[in-house]
């Protein structure tokens, strides 16, 4: 398989080791390799993250700008900042206003690259669920909707079901089928 | 084989134990902070007798590891690139005196850089200390190495250094892993003291050793594929070829691979000290010319030594600071090929066009930040409050982003922010000024490398108020816990040492403790502090703000929640936000008021004593 590569972003404590680890869990379940890259120490206390996630037999770990097949965001502000590192023809994910998305300064790049660009307002349907913390989980939900990818939106959420701790599994899956229902009927 | 998603610091703490690895030492410092917890994790798992430990600093780390080694032990140590700067006294005198069991120092290297003060890089202390180095890709190639290098330390009777990059450290791949095992071989140290306590004399002749296994060991790294390796095919030359090692040769290996370009033969050097001369020969004689791509610095690039056919820093076509991110990787292939009348790997610029485009976005400037609730910012806004034109220095730690607070002026090295605290007062006094200095620093640099400089800072009569910042843990790198805490990190009883007593023991004749929750008495206490150190029969004033870890100990830290909200008395001086800098306060772009951020505030309560305006009040009884 060519190898895929995702480029999650976000802030600090938006839980985004967790998204990578679902993603991955995902991934090796259906036996493929992975190699990523996170942020930590320094860093990581500044407020913008990112992790890069290689689908793939490749041997390095940094998705080079211009090369990532998807990029998903938990923030508007952290989407653009990561915007170079899509490829011609690769799919934007923002938690953001609907409406308002994408900004009309990069709207014409994104037409010159092809990519095309989905929006919902993650973190507000996570709060109005009762789980403010898990934008995470709806914005993988919402990206699995779309159908892209090599990992399907069943298999990302046997993985949520799998890994969610007891307590959180009812609330998790049901935002995941929320935010999975949102995207869909953007289709 | 078992099977992992581990960080390339999981994946070498394996390398450790399927190596039989029996004594680990370290001391944290990002990028190599989760190697020794993950050894802890797996050695328990597996039931290992594995010893581990988190020693006082890097030097007393690399001494324990070496003296197990002679005892016949396989041992390793690791740390932080700046943290072998602090094992240096040992690492230059290992390698002439060399070990028994198989002894290897893993130097984490942090091109960038991401969480560190330089860029230096690693393999150039290895070539300094004369000391073997390998330089791994990825942390599957890391967890082989380390393997490779206890054997070959072990048949050459030297230190191996592993130097891994942040990208190997930091990245995050599925591992397959053998059995994991703490070796039986019994400590037994045989005496012999021409060897271990030589002479200058025999100094020389262990010099001399040294280099003759040197010759042998660049014999062995000829041959020593896959680390070092080259795919030169049947033609006779090459106009370009690509010398690289570590991170970069993967880089390079998956934009070939990805380009399909095979016409540009690869020499991964991934063993490069002490230096594969006929391997790197066989590459040199079949190119035209060669460009060197290797983090951060030059160390292949010199030793190759045909400056008329080598392209790379020197020649102005690799950059001289920051990391090799494959993009700029891609941009220097792109130069050279040029040069070289070669067809580029791309031509297009819209990357760069995308870059400059993100720029003109002017989004928020993201800079590190205290934690919401952190105790520092307490301690930090004190400090300013009661010595405002003080000089202030400082030191490694979380407590450096007290620079957002205007509290920090200087941060050299650990230890730095007492021996510069005495350095400053010795320069002004020449004047005959007193110049106001204080000294932060935290519980663990202050036992790393704090007390030296204190003791000469008592003797010497330097004056100046120092703030030792207790939060009971090692919180930038990832909470590793310091000597006041009585567990040590494999759960065994550790005989705490009371920070108190070491200050008294420095000679230390003023000593307060202070909660910084209750910012009042802590003003009140600096001023006294700063009175005393600056009175004609006075000394150095030393203060302990001691107050658990926002986020290492959240229960301790918050013990009761005061939830706050922001009253109309707000005049938006931004004071809270912007000079007190908490992150769980901001400006509300739309009706620019000042709010509470519910998700990040920690309801620590100590805004309620900052705003100038009395306008921050706790919520009593009432939702928020």
């Amino acid at each position: 398989m060519k190898t895929v590569n995702y480029v999650l972003g976000g802030l600090g404590g938006q839980g985004i080791l967790f998204m990578t680890k679902i993603f991955a869990t995902t991934a090796l379940n259906k036996g493929y390799n992975i190699l990523g890259a996170e942020t930590h120490g320094m860093a990581q206390r500044g407020g913008s993250v990112v992790s890069h996630l290689r689908i793939g037999d490749t041997k390095s770990s940094l998705i080079r700008a211009g090369s990532a097949d998807f990029l998903i965001s938990m923030d508007e502000s952290e989407a653009y900042r990561y915007l170079p590192y899509l490829k011609k023809g690769g799919k934007l994910f923002a938690n953001a206003l609907v409406d308002a998305f994408p900004d009309k300064r990069v709207a014409a790049f994104l037409e010159k690259m092809q990519i095309e660009s989905r929006a919902m307002e993650a973190s507000k349907t996570a709060m109005e669920l009762g789980s403010p913390k898990s934008t995470n989980l709806a914005m993988i939900a919402f990206y699995s909707a779309f159908g892209q990818g090599p990992l399907s939106a069943d298999d990302l959420r046997a993985t949520v079901d799998t890994i969610s701790p007891g307590s959180f599994k009812e609330k998790n899956l049901k935002i995941f089928d929320t935010c999975y229902g949102v995207g869909k009927k953007m289709i | 084989m078992k099977e992992e998603f581990l960080l390339g610091n999981g994946a070498m703490a394996l390398g450790l134990l399927e190596a039989g690895c029996q004594i680990m030492t370290s001391y944290p410092g990002t990028p190599s902070s989760e190697i020794l917890p993950e050894v802890t994790r797996f050695a328990k798992a597996e039931n290992l007798n594995t010893s581990i430990e988190w020693s006082v600093n890097e030097k007393v780390a690399f001494d324990n590891a070496f003296a197990a080694a002679v005892a016949g032990k396989r041992a390793a140590c690791c740390m932080k690139m700046v943290g072998l700067n602090v094992a240096a006294d040992s690492f230059m005198s290992a390698a002439y005196i060399g070990n028994i069991g198989g002894l290897v120092i893993i130097s984490c290297d942090d091109p960038g850089p991401h969480s560190s003060q330089t860029e230096q890089d690693s393999r150039m202390m290895a070539r300094f200390g004369k000391v073997p180095v390998l330089d791994p890709g990825n942390p599957e190639e890391a967890r082989e190495m380390i393997k490779t290098a206890f054997d070959i330390s072990e048949e050459f009777q030297v230190p191996v250094m592993v130097r891994p990059a942040i990208r190997v450290c930091h990245a995050r791949q599925n591992i397959k892993y053998g059995s994991l095992k703490s070796n039986l071989t019994e400590a037994d140290f045989k005496k012999e003291p021409t060897r271990w306590a030589s002479t200058p004399k025999f100094r020389f002749l262990q010099h001399k050793a040294l280099n003759e296994k040197h010759v042998k060991i660049s014999e062995k790294f000829n041959l020593l594929t896959p680390y070092n390796t080259h795919n030169l095919g049947n033609e006779k030359t090459y106009d370009l070829g690509v010398v690289a090692g570590g991170v970069p040769a993967f880089v390079i290996k998956d934009l070939f691979e990805e380009y399909a370009r095979n016409d540009i033969p690869i020499l991964k050097l991934s063993a490069p000290y002490p230096f594969p001369e006929k391997l790197a020969n066989e590459f040199m004689n079949r190119c035209k010319k060669v460009i060197v791509i290797e983090e951060t610095d030059t160390v292949i690039e010199y030793m190759l030594r045909d400056k008329h056919k080598t392209l790379g820093r020197l020649t102005g076509h690799v950059p001289m600071e920051g990391e090799l991110v494959p993009e700029k990787i891609e941009a220097v292939l792109n130069k050279a090929m040029k040069d070289c009348n070669m067809e580029p790997l791309s031509a297009d610029t819209i990357v760069q066009e995308a870059f400059e485009l993100v720029q003109t976005l002017e989004l928020p400037i993201r800079k590190p930040t205290l934690c919401p609730g952190c105790p520092h910012r307490a301690s930090f806004y004190s400090i300013r409050k009661a010595m405002p034109k003080a000089i202030y220095t400082s030191d490694i730690g979380c407590y450096t982003l007290g620079i957002n607070l205007g509290a920090v002026d200087t941060v050299l090295d650990m230890g730095a922010g007492i021996t510069m605290a005495s350095g400053f007062w010795n320069a002004y006094i020449q004047d005959d000024v007193k110049k106001p200095i204080v000294a932060t620093m935290g519980d663990s640099t202050f036992f790393h490398s704090g007390t030296t400089g204190l003791m000469n800072a008592v003797y010497n009569d330097s004056r100046f108020v120092l703030v030792i910042l207790d939060n009971y843990i090692t919180a930038m790198t990832g909470m590793q816990p310091a000597i006041t805490q009585d567990r040590r990190v494999d759960g065994r009883k550790g005989n705490l040492i009371e920070l108190e007593t070491i200050v008294k023991g420095c000679g230390v004749k003023y000593l307060k403790v202070v909660d910084p929750f209750d910012t009042k008495t802590m003003i009140k206490t600096v001023k006294d502090a700063a009175e005393y150190a600056y009175s004609d029969d006075g000394s150095i004033a030393v203060i302990i703000a001691r107050h658990a870890c926002v986020i290492g100990f959240k229960d301790q830290a918050i013990p009761e929640s005061i939830p706050v909200k922001v009253t109309d008395d707000c005049n938006e001086c931004g004071y809270c936000h912007t000079r007190f800098e908490c992150p769980g306060l901001y400006q509300d772009k739309e009706n620019e008021k000042t709010e509470i951020n519910q998700t990040l505030c920690a309801q620590c309560g100590v805004c309620l004593d900052i705003c100038p305006q009395g306008a921050i009040v706790r919520v009593q009884g009432e939702k928020i």
